[in-house]
């Protein structure tokens, strides 16, 4: 693991993260290993696989990651950068991040408060019956 | 070229090693459970041999102009002796032009889950599709896995796994949608210009040949040219002897004899028919061709008499083969 030895001074450790490049309203994210303390999108030390963010004609997000190489890098003791670790949840090549989860039960809540609140003033204006036609639920 | 062919981008492209592929069963209706012994394959050395006869050689055909740039043409003074090299090397270059492409079952769908988070659910819009880009792994045994929005972990299936690996690693000759010219209605303008042989390059370029598109284009082509008796648009081509092996396994080998007969290709028509035995050696003919050992026209006539359907067509080429052959060798 040659990487650790080429790194300038002190400090900075090999980085597994996404780079963006893309244009405007079009991102395209590069899975690339890299010093800690380079730019987002400056140079790394080597591409290992690429993420499309919006889904394509056939209503999937595209993503390719090079296995073999991200074993080497990790085994060489490169960190993951959360957003990376995430996705590699998701592939299935580590196990599903916490976060993810806890992401995923936060949104349910959320989601299960509004349509009770949806469903509480709706029960409130049926009952009462008179003129406030006010239109429920979440408003623009 | 786009005339080459690459199952893989990892497989050699000399015969012995297609030859080596795993020897699957060709589409056969089940034998009512006599025959002891296995039904020929595609691939075995005697059925490939026969197959290789019947295509010719036809190196005006092999070697004729694609439309490929323009270049001014080449002119060479040569003796004897280099003039006979050279045909030698056209011809060797001609047999490899002439690989067979394999004939295989269609796949079995994948249907794997590799596993299930139920807690996902709801928390995306659109599913993921991750392939993995190490370099050195054969595509067959690339993992490209799909995480749906319901949180399920699941292997790709054919379509996307194929998507997928010409994304990545594009092949020459495919695009990552295929072209609308193989859908059922498009192929009918297609054979009524009789570019069959266009239409089968394209579909090796594009499908694998275990894909049911494949399987399907190939099987259409086969019946139009069956339908309207075009067998000469395929000889001295590589799409001969897959044509000859579907006709064979449905058994509907009579217009290509009348065909044969009717181009004075009686060893030809031998081969098919020897060929026709070698695959349904329960039939009539088959069985007497064994015990009495026929040979040449023989086996042609035993043939008409007992399997096939348009007999009279058959024995009119026949006759007038033979017929031929006299005045032929009278004058």
């Amino acid at each position: 693991c040659h990487a650790l030895t080429t790194l300038m001074g002190r400090g900075g450790h090999v980085i597994i993260r996404f780079a963006l490049g893309g244009c405007t309203n079009r991102p395209f994210f590069r899975i690339v290993a890299a010093n800690s303390r380079r730019a987002r999108d400056g140079k790394y030390l080597e591409q290992l696989g690429c993420l499309d963010p919006l889904p394509n004609a056939h209503g999937e997000k595209v993503a390719g990651l090079n296995l073999e190489r991200l074993r080497y890098w990790l085994g060489c003791g490169a960190q993951l950068s959360r957003p990376a670790e995430k996705l590699l949840g998701l592939a299935g090549f580590l196990p599903l991040h916490p976060m993810t989860v806890t992401g995923a039960e936060r949104l349910r809540r959320r989601r299960q408060r509004e349509q009770q609140t949806e469903a509480a003033p709706a029960d409130g204006s049926a009952e009462t019956g008179t003129d406030t036609g006010t239109g429920t639920g979440t408003g623009p | 070229s786009l005339l080459s062919l690459r199952c893989h981008s990892q497989q050699p492209s000399d015969p012995s090693a297609i030859l080596k592929l795993p020897a699957k069963r060709k589409l056969m209706p089940t034998v009512q459970g006599k025959a002891a012994q296995p039904k020929p394959a595609f691939t075995d050395e005697a059925v490939q041999t026969l197959l290789y006869k019947m295509t010719g050689l036809d190196l005006h055909k092999v070697f004729r102009p694609e439309k490929k740039g323009l270049k001014p043409p080449h002119y060479k003074l040569m003796t004897e002796a280099q003039l006979e090299e050279a045909t030698r090397k056209a011809i060797e270059e001609a047999k490899t032009k002439l690989i067979m492409p394999p004939v295989l079952n269609e796949r079995e769908p994948i249907d794997d889950v590799l596993a299930e988070d139920k807690i996902l659910e709801g928390t995306e819009t659109a599913k993921y599709v991750f392939t993995d880009l190490s370099y050195s792994i054969p595509h067959r045994e690339r993992f490209i896995v799909v995480r749906e929005p319901n949180g399920v972990l699941r292997k790709a299936t054919w379509e996307e796994r194929d998507r997928m690996i010409q994304i990545f690693f594009p092949k020459e000759g495919r695009r990552v949608i295929p072209p609308t010219l193989f859908k059922d209605e498009k192929l009918g303008t297609v054979f009524q210009q009789d570019r069959h042989e266009d239409v089968l390059n394209m579909c090796i370029a594009q499908f694998e040949p275990d894909s049911p598109d494949y399987i399907r284009v190939h099987h259409r082509t086969y019946e139009d040219i069956e339908k309207h008796g075009k067998y000469d648009l395929l000889r001295s081509t590589r799409h001969f002897g897959g044509m000859v092996w579907y006709l064979l396994s449905r058994k509907k080998a009579d217009g290509l004899l009348i065909d044969m007969i009717n181009r004075d290709l009686l060893d030809d028509a031998t081969s098919l028919i020897t060929l026709y035995h070698m695959l349904h050696p329960e039939c009539q003919s088959a069985k007497k061709a064994k015990e009495q050992k026929l040979q040449g026209v023989d086996l042609i006539k035993v043939f008409v008499k007992t399997e096939s359907q348009r007999e009279g067509y058959i024995q009119l080429a026949l006759q007038a083969y033979e017929e031929a052959m006299a005045t032929s060798s009278a004058s």
